[in-house]
């Protein structure tokens, strides 16, 4: 699968500094109102509706850039022709979902799905298999306590790897890291919320591996004494990777049928449309 | 002559106004129905329906979202005010969710939680909430 991140950031950051160095990414990013007004030009009326509907300039512009994100990253990986982004028409499933509408051209590979913080929008694609994306600010801090959060939205089993973590900083990272992979999650099964409640799975990272997680989904035998039964089976593939060293992406997709367990590639590329376009990394995960 | 016994007719929170019907009806597990006795006009029914969250409610509600989202004191929210339009992903609607819990003493379910989306739905779910807990 393939991931276009567009970072709120100056034209000139990227090329030249060495990843090593944390950046803040600044909040003046895509200045240029020119490229502004060619960003708003791929766009639907609906959708620039929703980006008149943000409440401040900033938060509209977020809007903006994200769809303009989804129109070009989508639009590239059309092979057969050459696409125009604006042609591009989009739908939601039953439950909600985004979706590209392909209108006449059924049976149409690609999926996409997109997640945005203050300073950073990812569109992830995939083809033949629904995706999930959700990013999150490394330094995003949660106002309650982090373990009672976990005790009243995360699976028993998670709470207790939370539990064991001593140090507050790392354990609220690893909160954030797990509240990714499950959006993620709910995201690629794209039912809603509702159909995926947080506390019904549990994700864990595999052990021996960096980045690679396992679902497991707990359901309830109804017996007398109640059990409750856990099932890791495969199904669905994670991965966890740091993007700009800023934030943390989650991915989701679910296992090719095809090619059930063989590992999955996944490219990074940072991009600001129409003017410029970097491969970030190329990266396998089991 | 119009009659209308009190067990025809039922309603309670959330609120049935006729704008809002739409907004009810996408949400199943919510929908109340309203039936009534045969009466002739709504002239004649002297009855008062008036079902939107109380103001207090709906103030409370968006002092705890000024908060979260830290948005400065004089950004003028309104019931119909959206979270997302707000800036507010997912994590900020649960943790949204769990100060309203805190404030109002009630629990939310989890499929619920999720599925806020403006101030309106969460005042009106709140006062649902309270209208159901034993009373004291």
């Amino acid at each position: 699968m393939r991931i276009s991140v567009m970072s709120q950031m100056q034209r000139s950051f990227s090329i030249d500094l060495p990843s090593l160095i944390p950046l803040q990414l600044p909040s003046h990013e895509v200045k240029s109102t020119s490229l502004l007004k060619r960003y708003s030009q791929l766009l639907s009326p609906i959708e620039k509706d929703g980006v008149d509907q943000m409440r401040g300039d900033e938060l509209k512009k977020n809007a903006l850039l994200a769809r303009t994100l989804v129109r070009t990253t989508i639009s590239r990986y059309q092979t057969n022709k050459e696409v125009d982004p604006r042609s591009l028409m989009f739908k939601k499933n039953v439950y909600g979902k985004p979706e590209v509408d392909w209108q006449n051209c059924n049976n149409q590979p690609l999926h996409f799905n997109i997640s945005h913080t203050d300073s950073l929008i990812a569109c992830g694609v995939t083809v033949h298999v629904p995706v999930g994306i959700d990013v999150e600010d490394k330094e995003r801090k949660i106002k309650h306590d982090v373990l009672a959060f976990a005790k009243r939205f995360y699976s028993a089993d998670e709470v207790n790897v939370l539990a064991t973590i001593l140090d507050p900083e790392v354990q609220r990272k690893e909160f954030i890291k797990l509240w990714t992979l499950k959006e993620a999650y709910v995201k690629a099964l794209g039912k809603g919320f509702s159909a995926a409640p947080f506390n019904t799975f549990t994700i864990q990272s595999m052990p021996g591996t960096e980045g690679a997680y396992n679902l497991c989904k707990t359901s309830e035998v109804t017996a007398d004494p109640p059990e409750e039964t856990k099932k890791c089976n495969g199904g669905w593939k994670f991965a966890l990777f740091d993007l700009a060293d800023s934030h943390y992406a989650a991915v989701c997709t679910e296992d090719d049928q095809a090619n059930e367990g063989a590992p999955t590639k996944i490219i990074v590329r940072k991009t600001i449309p129409f003017v410029e376009d970097q491969l970030i990394s190329e990266r396998i995960f089991l | 002559m119009a009659s209308l016994s009190a067990t025809s007719l039922s309603f309670k929170a959330p609120s049935i106004q006729s704008t809002r019907i739409s907004q009810v009806l996408r949400k199943p597990s919510s929908f109340q129905s309203i039936s009534f006795g045969g009466f002739q006009s709504s002239k004649s029914l002297r009855l008062q329906i008036s079902c939107a969250a109380k103001p207090e409610t709906v103030q409370k509600v968006s002092d705890i979202v000024k908060e979260q989202l830290a948005l400065s004191a004089d950004t003028a929210l309104t019931a119909e005010s959206k979270f997302s339009a707000l800036g507010a992903d997912s994590l900020d609607t649960v943790e949204i969710v769990m100060a309203l819990e805190e404030k109002f003493n009630i629990s939310v379910e989890e499929s619920d939680a999720q599925n806020i989306t403006t101030i309106q739905e969460a005042a009106d779910l709140i006062e649902d909430l309270v209208q159901k807990k034993p009373a004291a």
